[in-house]
């Protein structure tokens, strides 16, 4: 088992998604975490301890690397490529209840600003350790954070701006969930914010990078 | 000896100090409307409003040159809108054959494409038929271009230079080969690519730059003092300092030598952390550097770069826009600016301007600091 677990996991911190994948070159012709996944499933290795042990380490370690600008982002794109090949063998796993999730992550870039590079990152990352991620979009209202939130009764709301402009809205979305909800844990990133900012209007978070976020909600999980 | 505006910031590109610091801001298409409060969809389109926009900007801020951010506009833009709606003040609504914009005093034009292309595969680009052989638009933003009339690529340099005569810098703007790439791509698709598909990326970005090469030395002719190259996607939020070596420094040096060889000053703007890579853009041949975002926004500490590369490169820019302007106190805005001053006096040539551009927000009264303190403690002596 720990041979397919060491496996699985290297192949995801390398991004080697399966043995067609030419990335990386010294992995070529290998297999990667998509054969692995389903090997190691069909070998009797726990899906639990597929994802517990080498898919969340995996992109925990993915992770600080890309915090620590080791790793940059067509790498963390490659990794997590990688880890949706092998959550798809899981996904039955995950309808059956045999896997839980840690919980739910509601994401999505404020009314008005269309970046969301940075945001889909904090979700792969989130994803990568064990949440189920709901992914609103860009250029979000803030009657649709409020309606998911509605639709996911103790999820945890994740909201990006990369404008000045779009702070605005953010400041204005996150009173408005805070006013309707008001014990609902909100967590706010994005270039330009702060500590300050994100305390100013109300969130519970700032997260400059997603493997800060990932911290964050495990710890409050 | 007493300086125009346009002999300050030549000095600066040359290395040399002039009589003060010399003052060059690049407005946000959002700030340049929440100061002047034009007809928003007017002043995208129309060439002479715009370039009385950036006069009238440079002007009232006492900058020393003026960046012009778009080119190319075309006489005849009315000719192809359907529709034109004004929705309230300062938004408005325009309908063309393809597509929808909303233009308003906030931002940048939102626009909506009726039937869009799905983006290609790069296994399905076709260099010659897909990658234009003239340069005939610029990737401002998410679905949205400008586009260069071929009949009147620069026009905008001859009506800046009938307004201003020889008082100003004037600077024209091209994108880099890398952020064509990514617009055709896709950022992902583009980014993953340089990683799975090496060599294809090579190809594609040997011939968009080709054609920017065309465009920046068609450019050179007019009465300009430099280029700023838009690279935004190349700095260490992106990409590694390798990818850089290999995706973007082969490709800007290319035409980064051509302006150079027809007389004028090239500098690169690459905005966020870029301080890993300082020395490698230094190799472009480029004269400058713009941008060098502090902390939090970016990793540049001033003097640092002033150490490594500024005997050969000047350098515009620091002032974070954002914690510096927007949301600073008076003190703390006053405070953070003339320490970059002072910093930026120490090195050999440079230019006080904000790292990025102009934030949409920031106030007319804060914008004015900048001269001020540019005369009262921008002084050589
Ligand atoms: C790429 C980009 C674009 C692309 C966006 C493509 C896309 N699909 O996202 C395009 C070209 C469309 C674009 C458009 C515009 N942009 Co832009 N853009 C950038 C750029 C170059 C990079 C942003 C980025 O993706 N960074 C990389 C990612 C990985 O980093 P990140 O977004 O910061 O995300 C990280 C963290 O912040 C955090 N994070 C982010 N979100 C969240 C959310 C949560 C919950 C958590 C926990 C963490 C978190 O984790 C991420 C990973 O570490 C920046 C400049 C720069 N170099 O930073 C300007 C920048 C953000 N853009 C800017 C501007 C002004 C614009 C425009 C108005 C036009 C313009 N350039 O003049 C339009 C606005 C369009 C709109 N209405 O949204 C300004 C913003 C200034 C300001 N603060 O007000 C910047 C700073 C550049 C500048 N100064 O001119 N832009």
């Amino acid at each position: 088992m720990d041979n397919f677990i060491d496996r699985i996991s290297i192949s995801i911190q390398r991004g080697k998604i399966d043995a067609n994948s030419p990335y990386p070159p010294d992995m070529k012709g290998e297999p990667g975490a998509d054969e692995l996944t389903r090997e190691a499933l069909q070998n009797g290795v726990a899906a639990n301890d597929i994802l517990t042990l080498a898919m969340i380490p995996a992109m925990g370690i993915v992770g600080e690397l890309f915090k620590d600008k080791k790793l940059f982002v067509p790498q963390v794109l490659m990794s997590a490529k990688a880890m949706n090949s092998a959550m798809l063998h899981l996904k039955p796993y995950f309808t059956s209840g045999e896997i839980k999730q840690r919980g739910t992550f509601v994401i999505g870039t404020v009314s008005g600003d269309l970046h969301d590079i940075g945001k889909n990152l904090v979700s792969m990352m989130i994803e990568g350790s064990g949440w189920r991620v709901i992914d609103l979009g860009v250029d979000v209202k803030t009657e649709r954070f409020i309606e998911a939130v509605q639709e996911n009764p103790g999820c945890i709301l994740g909201m990006s701006a990369l404008l000045t402009t779009t702070m605005e809205s953010m400041e204005k979305s996150v009173r408005q969930v805070r006013s309707n909800y008001p014990s609902q844990r909100i967590l706010v990133g994005g270039a330009p914010l702060s500590k300050e900012f994100a305390f100013r209007i109300g969130a519970d978070m700032y997260a400059p990078n997603p493997q800060v976020a990932v911290e964050y909600i495990n710890s409050i999980a | 000896m007493s300086y125009t505006p346009r002999e300050r910031v030549m000095a600066a590109m040359n290395l040399q100090k002039p009589d003060r610091v010399p003052l060059m801001c690049q407005f946000s298409i959002g700030s340049m409307m929440q100061q002047l409060k034009p007809s928003p969809a007017e002043f995208w389109y129309d060439g002479e409003l715009f370039a009385l926009g950036l006069v009238e900007l440079c002007n009232r801020f006492d900058f020393d040159g003026i960046l012009v951010s778009l080119h190319g506009h075309s006489p005849d833009w009315r000719d192809k809108v359907i529709s034109f709606k004004e929705l309230e003040e300062g938004r408005q609504e325009l309908v063309f054959e393809d597509r929808q914009e909303l233009h308003s005093w906030t931002d940048l034009p939102m626009v909506k494409y009726f039937d869009k292309a799905a983006l290609k595969n790069i296994d399905d680009i076709d260099i010659d038929n897909d990658v234009p052989d003239v340069i005939d638009y610029i990737p401002v933003s998410q679905n949205l271009y400008f586009k260069i009339d071929k009949d009147h690529p620069f026009d905008i340099f001859v009506f800046l230079r009938e307004m201003v005569g020889n008082t100003y810098s004037i600077h024209g703007e091209i994108t880099s080969p890398f952020d064509y790439l990514l617009d055709l791509l896709g950022y992902e698709q583009g980014l993953i690519s340089l990683i799975m598909n090496p060599e294809k990326c090579k190809q594609i970005l040997q011939k968009f730059t080709d054609g920017i090469t065309k465009l920046a030395v068609e450019m050179c002719k007019y009465d300009i003092d430099a280029i700023k190259i838009s690279s935004p996607f190349a700095g260490m939020g992106f990409i590694s300092p390798e990818h850089y070596q290999e995706f973007v420094l082969p490709y800007e040096s290319q035409f980064i030598k051509k302006v150079r060889e027809a007389g004028k000053h090239v500098y690169i703007h690459t905005c966020g952390h870029i301080d890993d890579r300082l020395e490698l853009m230094q190799l472009s041949g480029a004269s400058g550097l713009e941008c060098l975002d502090p902390e939090p926004v970016g990793n540049v500490d001033l003097k640092d770069a002033f150490n490594r590369i500024g005997d050969k490169m000047f350098i515009k820019g620091n002032i974070d826009s954002v914690n510096s302007l927007l949301y600073a106190s008076n003190e703390k805005a006053e405070e953070d600016v003339l320490k970059i001053i002072e910093t930026g006096k120490s090195g050999k040539g440079f230019i006080l301007s904000t790292a990025c551009s102009i934030a949409p927000m920031v106030t007319e009264e804060r914008l004015h600091i900048l001269s001020k303190l540019a005369e009262s403690a921008g002084k050589y002596s």
